[in-house]
């Protein structure tokens, strides 16, 4: 059997029209003004890819192409074919891939990324989360935060309230009040990764009384609790990566919308927990639930009226409103408790 | 005899095909945790190049995908690094940022090397001989400048990188040659200014004459905000729209066109508007399909850049005598990648 190829020497451009067979072990080559006799084993036969012609590659750097892809194939015995490279011609494996892709990547994404983000949270030492704390204020209380217009009376009062909470069994009070006022931010309530909990005047001045206060401290005590803002940080770098990374070429800025999306999901479980956190919390120390909901609803409706207030997102602080849409169902949780 | 018939690039490869290849590597990568993303970005490449003809022969890829995976752990690494403690400390991560940074030119000289010499045409090598001071100078140097000066520079920086990469780009043991000047791109740039300042003045004059004659109800003392506003909303959006694909197709234009390999020529006919439709439909279907058109789209793309690009051919083109070779590191390359920076090849 004979195959037709193109022969290039690896010193010169030139083609050269040669004409292949197989005699036993060796491989025979001739043209027009070559002939090489060169034994299989010493070739090296690149695995089919596509249409894309068959090669045969000679250890000086000379080479053949044959377009002949069933012919080649005949000839040389399928050598050089792979595993992979027959999948990668069948529509029915590439099906398969598809699937097996898409349900692993659902996988990573609801199970894979948030267990790995909180082992990847718990090994991060504490003094360097206090550090993110420190540098958080550091770098906004110049701008978007202003001190406390509270009177020191009224600090003390919500502190001394906060410090007579009962804790569940096993839990260190680590959750440390910080008071400021933000125009910018208005009502709303954060907490930080080291364990800090960031209060504004403005939602002070909205609760009707220091239950309600207490109410949102428990449930940023959940966030601190549990982690939330570093295990949020470390899954939006994940998942922000990994769409700049496949969206990346066309354009960056298009990649922001489904990321922002796929994040919501993990931010709603996180309120979520907190919310729970919170509720064994108020109800070990006689505080009704429904204390909770009730300062919901009031900076639900706060913040839309205050829409015109654009407010400036942290990657690093969990925001009390960051699952906006969902703040109707969690108040309905929260009565129902 | 001179020989002055054209010859253009072509491109063989199809969507469907291209889309088989492309899933089940990135599933392969996926369940071996990226390690086998170095042998899926070889195929990657082999597919595109092989496709690619030129009077009759292919192009071919031979990086090693070894050299490739261990370029990428290299990269992840330190960008993990620069990531991690960014978050945690910031003069850190600055530290950590500049040390990247001062070691960028170096890398994008390595991966130009590595690019070229597994690069092949003919049976022959490519092979890129330029030298890392030169890559201080163009790759850090002038960018450095060109932020300094509002990016007043950049068009001089860019027309220096591209006539770094060229002319000390070879094949066999022929030399690139480029002759476009800065001025060439300070056109291109300033189009782009200029259909930028177009577009606004024409904006705001319409919300100007709508707003005047109360077909939308603004307050007088407020149309001329509203108009600026209106005005540089659109022409943000245009410029986004417009610019990219039009400065891209222009560029690659100028490049080809002032690019010669010993006595022969390239030319290169690239239209602004096809690729502003071409990019437009890709970001959409991309976005609409959820991901599963981007191997479509990469090979609509391909075919449209590649195709329109010919040889000039200036007597033989199969008496190239192959130059030396040098091995190189993968690493480089990687890095490159993974940090963005788009040296417009």
């Amino acid at each position: 059997m004979w195959l037709t190829a193109v022969y290039y020497d690896g010193r010169q451009a030139r083609p050269h029209p040669v004409t292949l067979c197989v005699e036993g072990e060796k491989l025979l080559l001739q043209g027009r003004d070559i002939v090489r006799r060169e034994a299989l084993a010493s070739l090296k036969i690149p695995p089919p890819l596509g249409s894309t012609p068959r090669l045969i590659l000679f250890a000086d750097g000379a080479r053949c192409e044959v377009a002949d892809r069933q012919g080649f194939a005949e000839m040389l015995q399928d050598a050089g074919s792979s595993a992979v490279a027959g999948m990668e011609n069948s529509w029915w494996y590439a099906l398969a891939a598809l699937l097996l892709t898409l349900s692993l990547l659902v996988v990573a994404y609801l199970f894979g990324l948030p267990y790995a983000a909180r082992a990847a949270a718990d090994q991060v030492p504490v003094y360097l989360l206090e550090r993110m704390d420190t540098q958080f204020f550091a770098s906004l209380d110049q701008t978007l935060l202003k001190p406390s217009t509270l009177s020191a009376k009224r600090r003390q009062t919500i502190q001394d309230g906060w410090q007579r909470l009962a804790l569940p069994p096993g839990e260190d009070r680590s959750a440390n009040i910080e008071f400021r006022a933000s125009p910018a931010l208005g009502a709303n309530a954060f907490a930080l990764p080291g364990g800090s909990v960031l209060l504004l005047d403005d939602l002070v001045s909205l609760a009707s009384n220091d239950q309600e206060i207490l109410a949102v401290l428990a449930h940023e005590m959940g966030h601190v609790h549990e982690k939330h803002a570093l295990r949020q940080m470390l899954q939006a770098s994940v998942i922000g990566l990994a769409m700049a990374w496949y969206i990346g070429d066309v354009s960056s800025l298009l990649a922001v919308a489904p990321t922002v999306l796929l994040e919501t999901r993990y931010s709603r479980d996180f309120e979520r927990r907190a919310d729970a956190f919170a509720a064994e919390l108020l109800r070990a120390n006689g505080i009704p639930v429904s204390r909770l909901a009730d300062i919901l609803e009031k900076l639900e409706a706060a913040h839309q009226t205050a829409v015109a207030k654009q407010p400036v997102e942290s990657v690093e602080a969990m925001d009390y409103l960051s699952s906006h849409p969902n703040t109707e169902e969690r108040i309905k949780r929260l009565r129902g408790l | 005899m001179a020989e002055h018939q054209s010859r253009q690039l072509q491109f063989s490869g199809s969507g469907g095909e291209y889309f088989r290849i492309w899933i089940v590597n990135v599933c392969l990568s996926i369940v071996t945790l990226g390690v086998y993303s170095a042998w899926a970005k070889v195929k990657r490449n082999q597919y595109f190049y092989r496709h690619t003809t030129l009077a009759g022969a292919g192009f071919d890829y031979h990086g090693d995908p070894k050299a490739i995976l261990k370029g990428r752990i290299v990269a992840f690494l330190l960008f993990a690094f620069y990531t991690l403690v960014g978050e945690f400390d910031r003069v850190a991560g600055l530290a950590i940022l500049l040390v990247i940074v001062s070691v960028m030119p170096w890398l994008l000289m390595r991966s130009l090397r590595f690019r070229m010499h597994n690069t092949s045409y003919r049976g022959l090598r490519f092979a890129f001989h330029g030298s890392t001071g030169a890559a201080y100078f163009n790759f850090l140097l002038l960018p450095v400048l060109s932020a300094l000066t509002l990016g007043a520079l950049w068009p001089l920086a860019q027309q220096r990188m591209a006539r770094y990469t060229r002319e000390n780009s070879t094949y066999g043991n022929e030399f690139f040659k480029f002759f476009a000047g800065s001025g060439a791109y300070y056109r291109i740039y300033l189009m782009t200014i200029f259909i930028g300042v177009l577009v606004f003045a024409g904006l705001m004059a319409s919300v100007m004459l709508l707003g005047s004659k109360e077909l939308i109800p603004v307050e007088a003392e407020q149309l001329v905000a509203m108009s600026v506003l209106v005005a540089a909303i659109g022409t943000y959006l245009a410029l986004f729209l417009l610019a990219y694909p039009y400065v891209a197709a222009r560029l690659q234009n100028l490049v080809w066109n002032s690019t010669q390999l010993g006595p022969h020529g390239f030319q290169a006919q690239l239209q602004a508007r096809e690729m502003l439709g071409i990019m437009l439909g890709n970001v959409l279907l991309t976005l609409l399909t959820l991901g599963l058109y981007k191997p479509f789209a990469d090979i609509r793309l391909a075919r449209y850049r590649i195709e329109r690009v010919a040889l000039l051919p200036r007597g033989s083109i199969d008496e190239f005598v192959a130059g030396l070779q040098t091995n190189t590191s993968a690493a480089g390359e990687e890095m490159a990648e993974m940090f963005d920076f788009d040296i417009a090849l």
